[in-house]
């Protein structure tokens, strides 16, 4: 089976592109632009690899990480950002994060990084 | 001759009286800091290019800050522009200020007009589809990105439509629509209204003025079409036929009116009302803005449907008659069939002629009217296989640019120019019926064959644009050439130039010998996702003009040049590349860089190189660096401030006198007694060409002897010369930086000016040549400069010449290259000193070009 991502945020842009290309690759893509709803759906079903913007209206990335932990400890979470700075990292390392990329993020260097979190 | 000074001015596009210049140090300190800022300015258009080119994931953060750091240097160096010039250039501000708007515009999503009731083709943008319709929208497209050819025409938008419906009292009426059953007598009303509508008096007046404006170019008595082009006409759907199209009514405002009246009134036919109910569409709420586009003179018209919907995927169909093609569209005559291989070069595979007893013409006075086709024009196709290859090239293109098979009306007039009519998706069978599906990413991925005989290049080619391009070889030496470029060719020169802009939507693949990908063309290429590898050494010697070739740059940047059009890398590539594009947010942001990057001031010599030609940050800037040496070489010219500065003088086994004027790391030492010696000279530019002016032999020593006539010529003209440049009659004079030579040079009877920056950075480069004068008579001076102007459009300079005056340009060259350059227009400026005295006839050009070309400096 496919391996399943989940792709939040809160642009649409960035989750169809994400989609677009991480589909090419084989993926199975879900594309949320608000935590709310993205979690609802984690609670039905596990995915391998959750990337989630950090700074969203309402939940933001931090809380979808943890709660994404509690969940699944075994699932894989990417941090993105346009508002990269330091401290966020640094609180996101901490925190289990697999990998964090300010925005814009290359694509194909999003493409290695699931490749890692999925061990291959 | 009396006004030289005017002469050269009016040449650079300076206008009105020099105000008091700015010192030579701080000019260039000016003219520094505007080369600085357009650097900036151009990193950043890279990299917007590049984060915007589908490769990253990007949000409207990124956009709002990469622009508001764009806008920055822009204005900036603008500033710094107005400094150097003194405030020469006012409009500027406003261009500037109006290509900001509309990016903002598109980057807040605010309304895309400000409520214009008419709208011309070229000032309509992709987004304007709400305000102009669909037609219109995709046609303008046409006529602005791919450079097609599209008659003149505007659009009366849909704010005109809102403000009739106002005017007559009728919005109330189409809310009521959707209110209740429908009944055939409202329709009837609704229609007799509209048909008997009252214009509001600024509706009348957009209308008047644009006529006014329409028949200026195209004629008083010029005839148009008045075509709906409803909000989602053409794009999501098609209303294919569902509205009214009235042909070849006079441009005069009333019968345009009428016309106008009869297209808006067509949105409730039974037809069309009927239509939209099918498709789910609540009745009231489409609004019909139309087209209103001059007729061509049509010799044969037609359709093309981009993709063969009954048959094979890679052939294109083209039906085409004889006159204008309604009754076609209409699908009431029979028409001549083609089947043409979308291949690179397009091949007809099958054609069946029709029995064209009729045809279709305008009728004078106005109307349409079918008539007998002339018996000996029945029978005959109603295209050349050259105008079928034209026509599927351009179908091709078009389908390629909206990513989705198209359905094109096109007609050809009495002198064979190609105009395309309508561009609107053509919809196809589901992909499960399609006879034979294209590989798909994956199995294209497997299948491909990278091996194959390669063409070797020696340069270290370096990449631009990564992709799979093929086609024929278009050997371009020299800008003229591109007149001739056929669409889906490869272009392939000896170095990269900006001119290319002209052919950029039709190449298929671009290689350079030399290059630099942060040049002005590398981000056209960008923008327009052509294949383009430059530095590849030897392309224009291994490749042969007309040769078909593959080039394939792959994702990791590896080049591979295949001879011959390989079909298997095409397809992979097409397969391969994720369609960004389908994404409407994607294609929306992405739609900024179009007021941003493209450059449409390519060429400083034509008319249009002023600040209402700017279109775009990219020209913007480029005009700046234009104009900013334009200054630069003009102040010299004027330069009375030389005097009591330290100019040193020019030692060096020449009898130049040339005088030196540092104004900044132009000179590495001074010698003894004011002199500068070759050695102490740190100006790059300058060492080049005083190196090309001092080789071996070039230098003729040997007097001329000067016929009395040709004597007496050259003391007059001296007079003048003299007393253009009063400050330094005394020397030749120099000012240089490290990067950076003005030079203004007497040698005997003529006056040569050369103004050049040579640095590390390619798109900073440029080379300003001017010539003028000589002690001959004319007929002789003239050969001069024709043996002058051979030579330097061999070096691939961009030239301008009247009578003895030569105006010459190149710029974005590597360092070697431009010192290169220098060198040979150094020895150029050596050889020809006294020439024009030997040009006795007018076969002595082209001998002595060639001895020149050929090393050959001997008498």
């Amino acid at each position: 089976m496919s391996p399943r991502i989940m792709v939040i945020d809160d642009e649409k842009i960035v989750g169809d592109m994400a989609k677009m290309s991480l589909e090419q690759e084989g993926y199975a893509v879900e594309t949320f632009t608000s935590a709310e709803p993205a979690l609802e759906r984690l609670a039905q079903e596990k995915f391998d690899v959750v990337v989630t913007d950090l700074k969203m209206k309402g939940i933001d990335g931090m809380e979808v990480l943890r709660t994404v932990k509690r969940l699944y400890p075994e699932t894989k979470v990417i941090m993105i950002t346009a508002f990269a700075n330091l401290d966020a990292a640094i609180e996101a390392l901490r925190a289990e994060v697999h990998d964090f990329f300010p925005k814009p993020v290359k694509i194909k260097e999003l493409k290695t990084s699931i490749q890692r979190a999925l061990g291959k | 001759m009396k006004n030289l000074a005017v002469h050269l001015r009016s040449l650079f596009g300076l206008s009105g009286k020099p105000k008091e210049a700015l010192p030579p140090d701080l000019l260039f300190a000016r003219f520094k800091e505007v080369l600085d800022r357009n650097n900036r300015t151009l990193e950043i258009i890279t990299d917007m290019g590049e984060k915007l080119g589908g490769d990253y994931l990007f949000d409207i953060t990124y956009v709002k800050s990469a622009y508001s750091g764009l806008y920055s240097t822009v204005h900036d160096s603008l500033l710094s522009f107005d400094l150097l010039t003194r405030d020469r250039y006012p409009r500027l501000h406003q261009v500037f200020g109006d290509i900001d708007a509309r990016i903002k515009r598109m980057i807040y999503d605010i309304s895309a007009t400000g409520g214009e009731m008419t709208v011309f083709y070229p000032a309509i943008s992709w987004d304007m589809g709400g305000e102009v319709g669909g037609k219109s929208a995709n046609l303008a497209e046409v006529g602005n990105y791919l450079k097609l050819g599209v008659p003149p025409a505007f659009a009366i938008t849909t704010h005109a439509f809102d403000a009739l419906m106002r005017q007559n009292g009728l919005d109330e009426k189409l809310k009521a629509l959707n209110e209740g059953p429908l009944r055939g007598e409202t329709l009837e009303e609704l229609r007799t209204s509209i048909l008997n509508a009252e214009f509001p008096p600024a509706l009348h007046a957009a209308i008047e003025s644009a006529l006014h404006e329409i028949t200026a170019v195209s004629g008083r008595n010029c005839f148009l079409s008045v075509r709906s082009s409803a909000e989602e006409e053409d794009s999501d759907f098609s209303f294919a036929g569902q509205f009214t199209t009235k042909l070849n009514i006079p441009a005069e405002t009333e019968k345009i009116k009428e016309a106008y009246r009869e297209v808006v009134a067509s949105l409730f036919s039974p037809k069309a009302v009927a239509y939209q109910k099918g498709i789910g569409y609540p009745l009231g709420r489409l609004k019909m803005a139309a087209a209103c586009m001059v007729m061509v003179d049509a010799k044969s018209s037609g359709v093309i449907y981009s993709s063969n919907p009954s048959g094979d995927r890679d052939t294109l169909l083209i039906n085409a008659v004889w006159g204008l093609g309604e009754s076609l569209v209409e699908g009431q005559i029979d028409a001549d069939l083609f089947v043409v291989n979308k291949g690179a070069e397009p091949a007809i595979v099958d054609r069946r002629p029709a029995a064209k007893k009729s045809m279709i013409t305008a009728r004078k006075g106005g109307g349409v009217e079918a008539v007998d086709t002339p018996s000996a024009m029945e029978a005959e196709y109603s295209l050349t296989p050259e105008q079928v290859a034209e026509l599927a090239r351009q179908a091709m293109l078009i389908e390629r640019h909206f990513r989705r098979p198209q359905d094109i009306e096109w007609a050809i007039d009495q002198k064979g120019t190609i105009f395309i009519l309508q561009a609107r998706p053509l919809r196809l069978p589901e992909e499960g019926e399609r006879p034979s599906p294209l590989p798909d990413a994956e199995s294209a991925r497997t299948a491909r064959d990278v091996s194959g005989p390669r063409i070797p290049l020696k340069g270290k080619s370096r990449v631009v644009q990564k992709g799979t391009g093929a086609g024929k070889v278009f050997l371009v030496r020299h800008p003229d050439q591109l007149d001739n470029f056929p669409k889906g060719a490869v272009l392939v020169a000896g170095h990269d130039s900006s001119d290319f802009i002209r052919v950029m939507p039709y190449v298929a693949a671009i290689i350079t010998d030399v290059g630099t990908p942060t040049s002005h063309m590398a981000s056209l290429c960008r923008e327009f996702r052509v294949p383009t590898v430059v530095n590849a050494g030897d392309a224009t010697r291994v490749l042969t003009h007309g040769q078909e070739i593959t080039l394939h740059v792959d994702d990791e940047g590896g080049v591979a040049l295949y001879d011959g059009i390989r079909k298997d890398l095409l397809e992979y590539a097409d397969a391969a590349s994720p369609k960004m594009e389908d994404i409407y947010e994607f294609r929306k942001k992405r739609y900024i860089l179009r007021y941003i990057s493209p450059l449409n001031l390519v060429d400083p010599l034509r008319e249009d190189f002023t600040p209402e030609g700017c279109k775009t940050m990219h020209d913007i800037i480029r005009f700046i660096h234009e104009k900013a040496v334009a200054e630069l070489v003009e102040t010299s010219k004027y330069g009375g401030r030389v005097k009591g500065r330290a100019a040193v003088k020019l030692d060096i086994p020449l009898p130049t006198g040339i005088m030196v004027l540092d104004i900044g790391g132009g000179l590495s030492a001074r010698g003894k007694h004011n002199k500068v010696a070759f050695d102490q000279i740190a100006s790059l530019p300058l060492r080049a060409l005083l190196k090309g002016m001092m080789h071996p032999g070039v230098w003729r020593s040997d007097a001329v002897s000067l016929k009395v006539n040709d004597f007496f010529t050259s003391m007059i003209r001296m007079s003048d010369i003299v007393a253009e440049g009063r400050d330094y009659t005394d020397y030749n004079l120099a000012v240089v930086s490290r990067e950076y030579v003005n030079l203004s040079l007497r040698f005997g009877y003529h006056f040569s000016m050369l103004d050049c920056y040579c640095s590390e950075n390619a798109r900073n480069n440029h080379i300003y040549f001017r010539f003028v004068g000589g002690a001959t008579d004319i007929v002789k001076r003239s050969r001069r400069i024709s043996l002058i102007a051979a030579v330097l459009r061999e070096y691939g300079f961009n030239l301008k010449t009247k009578g003895d005056l030569i105006v010459a340009r190149l710029a974005n060259l590597g360092q070697d290259r431009m010192e290169e350059v220098l060198d040979r227009l150094g020895r150029l400026i050596a050889y020809t000193r006294q020439l024009d005295a030997v040009l006795h006839d007018d076969s002595a050009v082209d001998r002595y070009t060639k001895a020149f070309l050929d090393g050959d400096y001997g008498p």
